[in-house]
């Protein structure tokens, strides 16, 4: 018994098992080559798939990650004042909604907004916006300036980046709107705001122009002194739920969600959820297609693997007959499964790397999350799985190969 | 010689279940080789000689009786346990010499060194062997595939003492050799009887059991003639 324990170590790992192993792949070059391309189209499509998914994911965080603070709540329920049915907050609604807030936390600011679509006269041209107004210091709250200064006064605005590079605005150039009673009043440009992104689940400013309430007024009216639409920005987002929650419970009671209700809530945070849910379910759609693909390279492996142990029963019987132990056997024809599933998967992986990029840009314009954690991490998991899905394919195989009898196996031809 | 025995057989016997019937390849076999005997066992075809040697080369386990080799039973032991016997206390001889096609002669006789050692061998002992049986250094580079009949049963002859095993089994060692190739073989295995080598070969050619000191002759089953 000692010297099994002695040589026990020597079992574990044989440089000539090994060796055997890699003349045996280099000896059938062809057969080892098809099997690797199944491995090879295996792991570039989970590879590529998952860096593109992990990409597109990134760079839609990227986008929308900074707006997943805030409940943007707007009126539904009908008003009639003066005879004139419409909607809108009134002041007590502002002061129930911003109670129903603070019952959650004290943290947060509080936008209400008057907000509508209108031309927009620039020189010759025409085009359309979502004129804003509300309180300057709002406006400092809710927007970025990248150039000029807040809008005061009611001949003054703001305009997104976006909206100002389409219509060739810069700080000082004017613009044109027609007021209600139909008359045109012309603004002039004072600030640049700070694009929010291509999807932004909060305030958008990149085709919007905000001026202030006087301003608004002036060229729009005040609607009897109802706002549009409110903002509400939590300092911590993981509360949004909750306000959420108790201005839907204090504007739109229990009785029922559906009918009746005075409000409407888009939760950001909650579609942030509902964003990433929807991305880890194609996720895992891209991974079952892959996996599918590696599947099939799997059944390949164990086909070739078993036409290997059929063509090298004499020799496993020779290898046997002069000492070389069951657990020796095993491993040389792991080794060969380990050798086409790590060289395949690297093959996979490399492809995977140059594609994916290729396929971002003609996708998105930039690859640049490609160089995020979250993508990079398809390297090592695309090899991994390779070599696994490999071993694994190995097995049977081998087992079979170690458990063939000496005498029989040296009988065959 | 001394009397220290090598091989030891008590009453074995090997049955083959078969659907016709069981086949008793070996019936209550009793037999002993001593240190330093070479000795020869011969009979015709289906006498049961090769499952003797499958028993006596730990290869096969008897269906009863005992195995003594080097004092040991065989009875009791692992798989394992029998593996490290065929590995360092035997030294096999095949009819069809049964080189790993995959490697050079250099490397056929350096792979039991390195099944024990668990590393390359260090010494001159693989070179040595191929030259003491008669390889030049350049037919060592050669594979199997390219070294002729005689050739290929000297590289397993050396293959054989690599481990400097306690006796040498032979199955039918020139049964795939002409005569003059085969005079060579037994030249050399006499050589190394004369050395001290124990040797046990399984033979049907009564010109090749002429090089043993002992013929034991088997007919079905049993030892016939001794």
């Amino acid at each position: 018994m000692s010297e099994i324990q002695e040589t026990f170590l020597q079992r574990i790992y044989s440089p000539m098992v090994l060796s055997l192993a890699i003349r045996n792949l280099k000896l059938n070059k062809f057969r080892t080559i098809l099997s690797m391309i199944g491995i090879v189209i295996g792991v570039f499509a989970i590879c590529a798939m998952g860096m593109v998914s992990a990409s597109f994911t990134e760079e839609m965080n990227s986008m929308i990650s900074d707006e997943a603070d805030t409940l943007t709540i707007m009126p539904i329920g009908e008003k009639v004042i003066d005879g004139v049915t419409t909607t809108g907050f009134s002041d007590k609604d502002l002061r129930n909604i911003e109670s129903a807030v603070k019952s959650v936390s004290n943290e947060y600011d509080f936008i209400p907004m008057y907000s509508s679509t209108k031309y927009i006269y620039i020189g010759k041209d025409t085009t359309m916006a979502t004129f804003s107004g509300m309180e300057t210091n709002d406006i400092n709250t809710l927007v970025t300036l990248t150039e000029g200064t807040l809008p005061r006064g009611a001949s003054n605005v703001i305009v997104g980046e976006t909206f100002a590079e389409d219509n060739n605005l810069r700080i000082g150039s004017r613009i044109t709107m027609l007021s209600s009673t139909g008359q045109e009043v012309t603004c002039r440009v004072v600030g640049i705001m700070e694009n929010t992104g291509m999807m932004t689940l909060g305030f958008a400013t990149n085709n919007a122009i905000v001026g202030s309430i006087e301003c608004y007024t002036s060229i729009v009216g005040s609607n009897h002194d109802l706002y549009d639409e409110v903002i509400v920005r939590a300092y911590d987002s993981t509360q949004l739920n909750a306000m959420d929650d108790a201005i839907e419970k204090k504007m739109n009671g229990k009785a029922d969600k559906d009918s009746d209700n005075t409000v409407s809530i888009i939760n950001s945070y909650e579609i942030m959820g509902l964003f990433d849910d929807i991305m880890s379910m194609a996720s895992i759609f891209t991974t079952i297609i892959s996996g599918i693909s590696l599947l099939v390279a799997a059944v390949a492996i164990v086909n070739v693997m078993l036409m290997s142990v059929k063509e090298r029963t004499r020799e496993v019987g020779i290898l046997r007959s002069i000492g070389t132990f069951k657990n020796q056997i095993l491993q040389m024809f792991l080794y060969e499964a380990g050798l086409i599933g790590l060289i395949g998967a690297i093959i996979g992986t490399i492809l995977a790397l140059i594609a994916s990029p290729i396929l971002l840009i003609a996708m998105n314009g930039s690859a640049e999350a490609m160089l995020s954690p979250s993508v990079l991490a398809y390297i090592p998991i695309g090899i991994l799985t390779g070599l696994i899905v490999c071993l694994i394919s190995g097995l049977y195989p081998a087992w079979k190969a170690a458990n063939l009898n000496p005498v029989e196996a040296m009988a065959t031809d | 010689m001394d009397s220290t025995p090598v091989v030891e057989l008590y009453d074995v016997s090997k049955i083959y279940p078969m659907p016709a019937g069981d086949v008793h390849a070996l019936n209550h076999i009793n037999f002993s080789v001593q240190k330093g005997e070479f000795v020869a066992i011969m009979g015709p075809s289906g006498s049961g000689k090769s499952t003797m040697m499958n028993m006596i080369g730990c290869l096969d386990v008897p269906t009863s009786g005992i195995i003594k080799i080097n004092g040991k039973s065989t009875s009791d032991m692992t798989d394992d346990e029998l593996t490290i016997h065929r590995r360092d206390t035997i030294g096999f001889i095949f009819q069809k010499f049964n080189l790993i096609s995959l490697l050079t002669a250099y490397e056929n006789v350096e792979y039991p060194l390195i099944l024990k050692n668990g590393h390359h061998d260090t010494t001159t002992r693989t070179a040595d062997l191929l030259r003491m049986v008669g390889l030049t250094d350049g037919q060592m580079q050669h594979t199997p595939y390219e070294l002729s009949g005689g050739q290929q049963q000297r590289v397993s002859i050396a293959r054989a003492l690599a481990n400097d095993p306690t006796f040498l089994l032979c199955d039918e060692p020139t049964g795939n050799l002409d005569s003059k190739m085969s005079n060579q073989i037994m030249g050399l295995l006499k050589d190394l009887h004369e050395q001290g080598r124990t040797i046990v070969m399984v033979t049907h050619n009564p010109v090749t059991a002429e090089y043993a000191d002992r013929i034991v002759i088997i007919k079905d089953g049993e030892i016939v003639d001794e």
